[in-house]
């Protein structure tokens, strides 16, 4: 199955975006002056794109449809503030620096990162499992919210958890990162369903895969190549493995989100549909897949979306908006 | 009657001096030859039958005579003869029905006068003759010139020299004009520096004695262009394009600058509608015509072989300015400060690939035997 045959007419774009330069946004820190680094950024001419879609919620909700969307504070995490440049701008954000409260000032991330932290709609008080946390702009992302009671980032990787780490030592006040509000492990995130089961209101299960991006630009160790192939074969059980493990840990009634950074449906699509059955199958557990289309509606003038998918949300890369791959889906477990 | 025949003696002593001073000055050209003939002939008619019998024999005289007493003696001689009196007009006149033989019209002559400035009414018959037996037309000629005055200054001796360089490379026969129209310096500059691009093409690029010239005739503008910019854009098309040769030479390739080529090229390269040919000079794809991609409009480019939107275009060409600049100055650790906290799954030295090198994984993905579903090509 080659890309080009699942986006038809759309794959060329997205080709030529992904061998192009991306385009960041600038996540802000809101352990920093934060409405002082707001106005900085705005005097570069970026905007709040999460501001912006929010301020749309409300008029974009029509009925007929589906059903009355839930209000933005619901639906979306609050707190987040990221810029990004207009369209087709390709300027660039000069790198961070930290601000007088001696925390970086913002934080550079591909701005479709984000969405997958926006869709899981933490709400005060929520306790948060990051669970493939590496290499850590998520879970910055997850603390900036202000609502995790408490936040467990794990990563099966010893050396990117301690890039994880560097992060949060940059962006996060040592009282919040030594307290126990925030706990960094570095264990196989597939066996958390034995490990904490039934325990998150909250679950993130941003899964290793492709990366398509870069993968493109990468000659040597490129997933793509014909020698990594079992590899990639493979990949999607790990997914699946991964993505269960997230719903078991999470409480009945909890909500998770599964992202990855590839465009293709077997890692992403087939892998939602592939974790559900198991938990049906193998532990009698229902999970419902949440509708995202209010959501996506609202990121539409930032992002490209593609259209068809059968369930969940793909930001595909477009030289307007060069953002992504990004590919997110919420779900609910139900019991 | 001794008035009469004093009158007769000083003709008799004028008129051989007259002709005299024409002669040395347009005797050395020996294609003047045929101008002093009818000179001659314009003098003969004008005067007196009985003044011809002295005229046929001609004396050598010793007389040294002053230009400007040169000119008041032809004064004096059309105004006794009762033609309007100019300055050099009889040379003006003898230019003139020159160039009407080679074929220039009244609203041409006008022209050419009118752009000589200080060139003389020679200088400028010589110049124009060169050109018409090189094989231009009168019309070109005169586009020509009045476009590049310039010209006219040349020496005539240069003029010929150069002529016969351009014959030898083939660009005789008419082929001449569009070269002038675009680079009239073919003319002016020196000619080892065209030497250069000469030889370049030929022993460099490896091109045929014929595709130089048809290179030359059709793309002059690269006589102008820097050496080493001129071996690099051929570099690029046969070994980055994979264009051969006798494609390079028809699409007129060679005229278009570097930047549009790139552009378009590499736009196409990573939309995955042109694909470098293997060792074998096979692509999976059929690549489009050269002439689909670099001879038509922007518009038609986008709409027809790219297939894309104008907006997308608009924004790649300025990425990819910026990835030239970038790679020419290397500025690959700003880069990746800029880079800090790159959410991909990437160790850090990934972050700064240069976008330039389109490494196609897809080639080695696209399996012929291997027909695995699951498999993700690119």
């Amino acid at each position: 199955m080659t890309y080009s045959v699942q986006f038809g007419d759309l794959w060329p774009s997205i080709r030529v975006s992904l061998l192009s330069e991306q385009k960041y946004g600038a996540l802000v820190n809101n352990f920093a002056a934060w409405d002082h680094v707001s106005a900085k950024l705005e005097q570069l001419s970026a905007k709040d794109f999460v501001n912006e879609a929010i301020s749309h919620w409300e008029l974009q909700s029509e009925g007929g449809q589906s059903a009355a969307p839930s209000p933005a504070s619901w639906a979306c995490s609050p707190n987040l503030r990221c810029f990004t440049f207009d369209r087709g701008d390709i300027s660039r954000f000069p790198p961070a620096r930290p601000g007088s409260l001696g925390v970086m000032e913002y934080y550079l991330m591909d701005a479709a990162s984000l969405l997958p932290v926006l869709a899981l709609g933490l709400q005060p008080g929520d306790i948060v499992l990051d669970l493939c946390a590496a290499p850590g702009g998520k879970t910055l992302a997850l603390l900036q919210t202000g609502c995790c009671r408490n936040l467990a980032a794990n990563d099966l990787s010893p050396s990117r958890i301690a890039r994880l780490q560097k992060i949060l030592h940059s962006y996060v006040p040592e009282e919040i990162r030594d307290g126990n509000q925030v706990r960094v492990t570095s264990w196989d995130g597939r066996k958390w369903g034995e490990l904490e089961g039934d325990t998150y209101d909250r679950v993130l299960v941003d899964v290793p895969c492709t990366t398509d991006r870069h993968s493109l630009h990468e000659e040597e160790n490129n997933i793509f190549k014909r020698s990594r192939k079992k590899e990639r074969q493979i990949l999607p059980v790990l997914q699946v493995q991964l993505l269960a493990a997230g719903l078991l840990a999470t409480k009945p009634g909890g909500h998770v989100v599964y992202s990855t950074c590839s465009l293709s449906h077997l890692q992403n699509e087939y892998v939602v549909q592939g974790a559900i059955e198991l938990l049906a199958n193998q532990y009698s557990i229902q999970v419902q897949v949440e509708d995202l289309t209010h959501f996506r509606r609202v990121f539409m003038d930032t992002f490209c979306f593609f259209s068809s998918c059968q369930v969940g949300e793909l930001v595909i890369p477009n030289l307007m908006a060069n953002f992504g791959p990004m590919y997110f889906c919420k779900m609910r477990r139900l019991t | 009657m001794a008035a009469f025949s004093r009158q007769v003696l000083d003709w008799h002593r004028l008129i051989p001096l007259t002709w005299a001073c024409m002669a040395r000055q347009t005797l050395h050209l020996g294609e003047q030859r045929r101008t002093t003939a009818s000179l001659l002939r314009k003098l003969t008619t004008a005067s007196n039958g009985g003044v011809t019998e002295e005229l046929s024999c001609v004396r050598s005289n010793n007389y040294v005579q002053e230009p400007e007493c040169r000119r008041n003696l032809v004064q004096c001689l059309l105004e006794k003869q009762g033609t309007p009196v100019e300055q050099g007009s009889l040379e003006l006149e003898r230019v003139m029905s020159s160039l009407q033989d080679m074929g220039f019209s009244n609203a041409h002559i006008n022209e050419l006068l009118s752009v000589r400035r200080d060139a003389s009414l020679q200088q400028l018959l010589d110049i124009i003759s060169e050109f018409i037996l090189l094989g231009l037309n009168p019309e070109p000629v005169c586009v020509v010139l009045k476009k590049s005055p310039q010209l006219l200054k040349l020496p005539i001796m240069q003029m010929r020299k150069r002529s016969s360089y351009l014959r030898k490379l083939g660009l005789g026969e008419g082929k001449l004009k569009r070269v002038l129209y675009c680079c009239p310096e073919i003319f002016t500059m020196r000619q080892q520096d065209i030497n250069d691009t000469v030889r370049l093409l030929k022993e460099k690029c490896l091109f045929t004695v014929q595709q130089v010239t048809r290179i030359l005739h059709s793309c002059p503008s690269v006589l102008r262009e820097d050496l080493g910019q001129l071996e690099y854009k051929f570099q690029y098309a046969y070994f980055r394009m994979g264009i051969k040769h006798p494609d390079i030479v028809k699409s007129e390739y060679l005229q278009y600058s570097l930047t549009k080529i790139k552009q378009r090229h590499i736009y196409l390269e990573r939309l995955g509608r042109y694909q470098t040919p293997d060792k074998k000079g096979q692509t999976q794809i059929p690549n489009p015509l050269l002439k689909d991609i670099l001879r038509v409009s922007e518009a038609e480019f986008l709409a027809r072989t790219a297939c894309t939107s104008v907006e997308e275009f608009q924004v790649f060409k300025k990425l990819l300015a910026r990835e030239e600049e970038e790679s020419e100055s290397s500025t690959s650790d700003d880069k990746r400060a800029s880079l800090d906290g790159d959410e991909d799954e990437e160790d850090e030295e990934d972050n700064d690939e240069d976008d330039d090198d389109e490494d196609d994984d897809e080639a080695e993905d696209n399996d012929d035997d291997e027909d695995d579903d699951e498999e993700e090509q690119l």
